[in-house]
């Protein structure tokens, strides 16, 4: 278990990531059950266990140690431990430059904000949350400012969840996304709405059903409620995902592919990574890239729905009896402008990113004052959806993100589903018509092809050179608006 | 830094209590909600945290501390909060002192491994599948004995850790005096013919049991706000952090039992509910020792749960859940029956009387594991002419004889004899209560246990760990441990079943 002193330093190297794994275990765990199981009372001892987790893991992992062990490794002709010390030279310069103090107050600022954010949000009390997002944004700036070589705050912020890509790229992409998406969304055309009730325990039937199909192992994998879905790996072989199942519609069964999808990635990490910061998928956007692939290019598509509405409409025989398999099908691919991004459709959703990722900035740079965020909120709903706000709850305290802390996490879900296509692409290339598959309930070769190009890997590529070596392409907008034209045409 | 040593030593005290609590929620989401694949990965990262949480406490920098704080000690009366914190974390430090990180993490890893080859050994009742993870938990706890100054014997080692400052010698005597009191008591009630409980096996839907369990922990004074309960297939409490009490229970389709078990965690939990909140993430934050804390569970499960006066508020709602089963069965033989005394195979299902000879076999059991005298290979064999001797039982299975219980598996020696203590203790305290008190049946038949808690929580469960066990109870009993009022109470109750 512990190292001696005289071991190879690749060796020593190894111990002490595995043993700052193994913390980052017990913060997953512990935040995942805050989620999940924890009594209400429980959150304020929570949130000191989980800084003092946050703050022991930065301690060791930025202790001179490992910069010495670093520099002792430089050249190492085995590419997964090159790509081990890569990553962990790249984290551990940027925690290096982040007091441990700072990173335990960011942790304990999380756990008492999103309890608070809970509140706010079944109340639609966007007061009461407001002084939580403002030391959030406090404690975000002086992040920030341990990198003071960036002209871009923003950047500091995006770097730690998608290596490699700058504000202004993002900017870049996300004008042309709404330049294409705010004319494709104005040609929305009807379609039938689906109204329950779709009784709870049917749909969560049903969500058992598919997992099963794409691969599901109940003695390594587990899938709970939670009112805001998430997957998270304390571990080898233990994979969580979690849904929201609501009578009033039928979107759990989304939200659950979804989460598959980040659930699949990090459970097809080579097992030989556990315990090493290569353990978990490469970035947030690839991530996604992967979520969104299960839940839309598989979960909408027409050939999953072949194979699946003959078995979804029995259990719904009140609601979904007199609707045919076709209708359902456009129903669920239909643009619908609405409120809550989680529930948006594939056209409308990154109108909702692009909204989040400009008021971040603007909140940074101080150009939007804490007070006035809904108003805006719902002045920039009109403009982009159309759509009237009736109160917080649907707005902008709809998302828990800002109360954890996560600024700069919002764009990588749009970058996500831009990735996902040129994935798509490229899987359709090689493996031919996907569909027929899906149609005979098969979707074990895609992802065994997806095992194989991405997700084995783990984080021993940085995402952009990922990507490359899949798609044989950069980062590009246009395969995704192509098929966003095709589907909706 | 400017903080007082008193506040440097709080904060270094918040930091191993933050890690501690880390691990007891990584133990329980592995035994309620961790998919049986995460079981390697869970091991390593309860050694790492147990490890590291060690290795925190023992630094030096909170040695030091206590140096520097040792005539603020001296200077402070003996029951204020500074003197007992570092009182308390004194002792805890020169006994954490002597163990290296290396070998704690090591038994949390063991820990870990053997309880996951216990569920299955049960499972398939194959002590061999546990005997090889046995062999090496005992290695270990020999390597965590040979850390302290030789004792007496070496089993005090392990019994302090659970029941500070008790000497197996003073268990000894204490067992012994039970042993031939209880032998006589079962042989009088044995010779005095059965009780009829054969009404309280048949179908009790899990469903029903769960609503029923809720309802008991409700007017205990349960809430969701800080409670939560689920199931297991063996039952236990633990608190990951202030405000947050967790029981599990067990809802068998053929019996009730699981009321049972219930109001037994209930009792932990509300132990550990009722702590000052002023020693959040201080070392007093906690029961006193398992003995006193089983005194509690025990209070709950045996001296409310199974007296007259519960039943008469109660047992209208099992019947009325439960009609086909129980519906022309009246309140008196259903106490009778959940009281009856008879020899079993099973300690959690034991009876309050026989319940204390099960745990004297394995207090004579572990003893000889530990002096060498006992060889794991040989301990089915040693079990099962135990349960004949003090029961005149044949053991079926392992599962049901020597693979029963968890705690072996993870590497828990020295903990078994707590749960006799436990019930000891139980009627000393009990006692004190009701001369406070009064009687308290008039309240149970309504169904209101507020008093009993109320008065438990102020002069038990506030306390937390500032004195010794001992103290605690000579504090709130007025005696030291007595076996005498366990064993009156015993007779008084069970009088009918020996006439």
């Amino acid at each position: 278990m512990t190292v001696a002193v005289d071991s190879p330093p690749l060796e020593r190297l190894k111990a002490i990531l595995a043993e700052l794994a193994d913390l980052r275990h017990a913060e997953s765990i512990a935040d995942w059950d805050s989620r999940v199981s924890m009594p209400p009372e429980g959150a304020q001892a929570r949130a000191d266990v989980l800084a003092t987790l946050t703050r022991i893991t930065h301690e060791r992992f930025v202790s001179d140690e490992v910069g010495e062990l670093l520099d002792a490794l430089e050249v190492l002709d085995d590419e997964t431990d090159a790509a081990l010390v890569r990553v962990t030279r790249r984290e551990w310069e940027r925690a290096r430059r982040v007091p441990s103090d700072l990173a335990a107050e960011l942790s304990h600022a999380a756990g008492v904000a999103v309890a608070a954010w809970d509140k706010a949000k079944a109340a639609s009390d966007f007061a009461s949350f407001s002084p939580h997002l403002e030391r959030q944004l406090e404690l975000k700036q002086r992040y920030i400012a341990c990198f003071p070589e960036t002209d871009t705050p923003y950047d500091v912020l995006l770097d730690e969840y998608e290596e490699g890509t700058t504000t202004a790229e993002v900017q870049q992409i996300f004008a042309r996304l709404k330049e294409e998406l705010v004319p494709l969304i104005a040609r929305a055309t009807e379609s039938t709405e689906l109204t329950g009730p779709f009784a709870v325990e049917q749909q969560q039937r049903a969500n058992r059903l598919v997992l099963e199909a794409f691969g599901y192992d109940p003695t390594k994998w587990r899938i709970d409620e939670t009112p805001h879905p998430f997957a998270a790996k304390p571990g080898l072989d233990d994979i969580r995902l979690t849904t929201h199942t609501d009578a009033g519609e039928l979107t759990s069964l989304f939200s659950t592919m979804h989460e598959f999808g980040h659930g699949v990635y990090e459970f097809d990490v080579d097992a030989r990574l556990a315990r090493t910061p290569l353990a978990s998928g490469t970035s947030s956007a690839i991530h996604e890239s992967q979520s969104r692939l299960w839940e839309n290019l598989v979960g909408r598509s027409r050939g999953f729905w072949r194979w699946f509405y003959p078995q979804l409409q029995p259990l719904f025989p009140d609601a979904l009896g007199s609707i045919d398999e076709d209708a359902f099908v456009r129903s669920i691919s239909a643009i619908r402008p609405g409120l809550i991004r989680g529930d948006a459709d594939e056209a409308t959703y990154g109108l909702h990113i692009i909204l989040r990722f400009e008021l971040e900035q603007e909140l940074l740079a101080g150009s939007v004052a804490i007070r006035d965020l809904p108003e805006i909120w719902n002045a920039r709903m009109k403009e982009y959806l159309g759509v009237d706000v009736p109160d917080d709850a649907h707005g902008v305290l709809q998302d828990m993100h800002w109360s954890i802390g996560l600024f700069g996490y919002f764009p990588t879900y749009q970058l996500g589903n831009v990735i996902s296509v040129q994935i798509w692409e490229r899987a359709r290339a090689e493996l031919g018509d996907l569909e027929e598959q899906f149609a005979r309930g098969e979707f074990s070769q895609l992802r065994e092809w997806l095992r194989e190009q991405i997700y084995k890997h783990g984080s021993i590529y940085p995402p952009r050179e990922l990507l490359q070596r899949v798609t044989g392409s950069a980062l590009d907008p246009e395969p995704y608006l192509e098929y966003l034209r095709t589907k909706f045409a | 830094m400017t903080a007082s040593p008193f506040d440097r030593l709080r904060l270094r005290l918040a930091e191993v209590n933050d890690l501690g609590k880390a691990a007891t929620l990584l133990f329980w989401d592995q035994r309620v909600m961790m998919p049986p694949g995460g079981g390697a990965a869970r091991a390593e990262a309860l050694a790492t945290v147990s490890r590291l949480t060690q290795e925190r406490f023992i630094d030096g920098e909170i040695g030091r501390l206590l140096d520097e704080l040792r005539s603020i000690e001296e200077s402070s009366d003996y029951d204020s909060f500074e003197a007992s914190l570092i009182r308390v974390t004194r002792r805890a430090y020169e006994k954490a002192m002597r163990v290296p990180p290396e070998l704690v993490g090591e038994l949390r890893r063991a820990a870990a491994l053997g309880l996951a080859a216990w569920g299955r050994a049960k499972e398939q009742s194959d002590f061999a599948q546990l005997r090889p993870h046995l062999e090496a938990l005992l290695e270990l706890r020999q390597r965590y004995i040979a850390c302290f100054d030789p004792p007496d014997e070496p089993y005090d080692v392990l019994l302090d850790d659970y029941e500070p400052h008790m000497k197996t010698a003073e268990v000894r005597e204490i067992f012994d005096q039970l042993k031939e009191e209880l032998r006589r008591l079962i042989d009088e009630i044995g010779e005095a013919g059965g009780v009829d409980d054969s009404f309280l096996t048949g179908e009790f839907e899990p469903a029903k049991q769960r609503e029923l369990s809720h309802e008991i922990l409700r007017a205990f004074g349960y809430s969701d706000d800080e409670w939560r309960l689920d199931e297991t297939a063996h039952p236990f409490m633990t608190s990951p952090g202030a405000g947050d009490i967790r029981l599990t229970t067990n809802y068998r389709p053929d019996d009730l039992a699981s009321l049972f078990a219930t109001m037994h965690e209930f009792g932990h939990g509300v132990y550990e509910w009722g702590l000052d909140r002023a020693f959040a993430r201080t070392p007093l934050a906690t029961g006193v020792s398992l003995g006193v804390h089983e005194s509690q569970s025990r209070t709950w499960e045996n001296l409310v749960g199974r007296s007259r006066s519960f039943w008469r508020w109660f047992y209208p709602r099992v019947q009325a859940v439960f009609e086909p089963q129980l519906g022309s069965v009246d309140e008196e033989a259903f106490y009778r029956a959940v009281n009856k005394v008879q020899p079993s195979l099973i300690r959690i299902d034991a009876d309050e009387v026989t319940y204390n000879l099960h745990i004297i076999l394995r207090f004579e059991l572990e003893q000889d594991l530990i002096e060498g005298r006992l060889a794991v290979k040989d301990l089915p064999e040693a079990w099962n002419a135990g349960m004949e001797r003090y029961f005149r039982l044949d053991v079926p299975d392992d599962a049901r004889g020597v693979l029963q219980d968890m705690h072996w598996a993870a590497g828990s020696f020295g903990y078994f004899p707590t749960y006799a203590l436990g019930n000891v203790m139980s009627v000393q305290i009990w006692e004190r209560a009701l001369e406070d008190l009064g009687d308290l049946d008039e309240r149970f038949e309504q169904g209101e246990f507020g008093d009993l808690r109320d008065w438990l929580h102020k002069h038990l469960y506030s306390l937390g760990a500032k004195f010794t066990p001992q103290e605690t109870i000579e504090r709130v009993a007025g005696s030291r441990i007595d076996a005498k009022p366990y064993v009156r109470y015993l007779r008084e109750k069970l009088a009918p079943q020996v006439a």
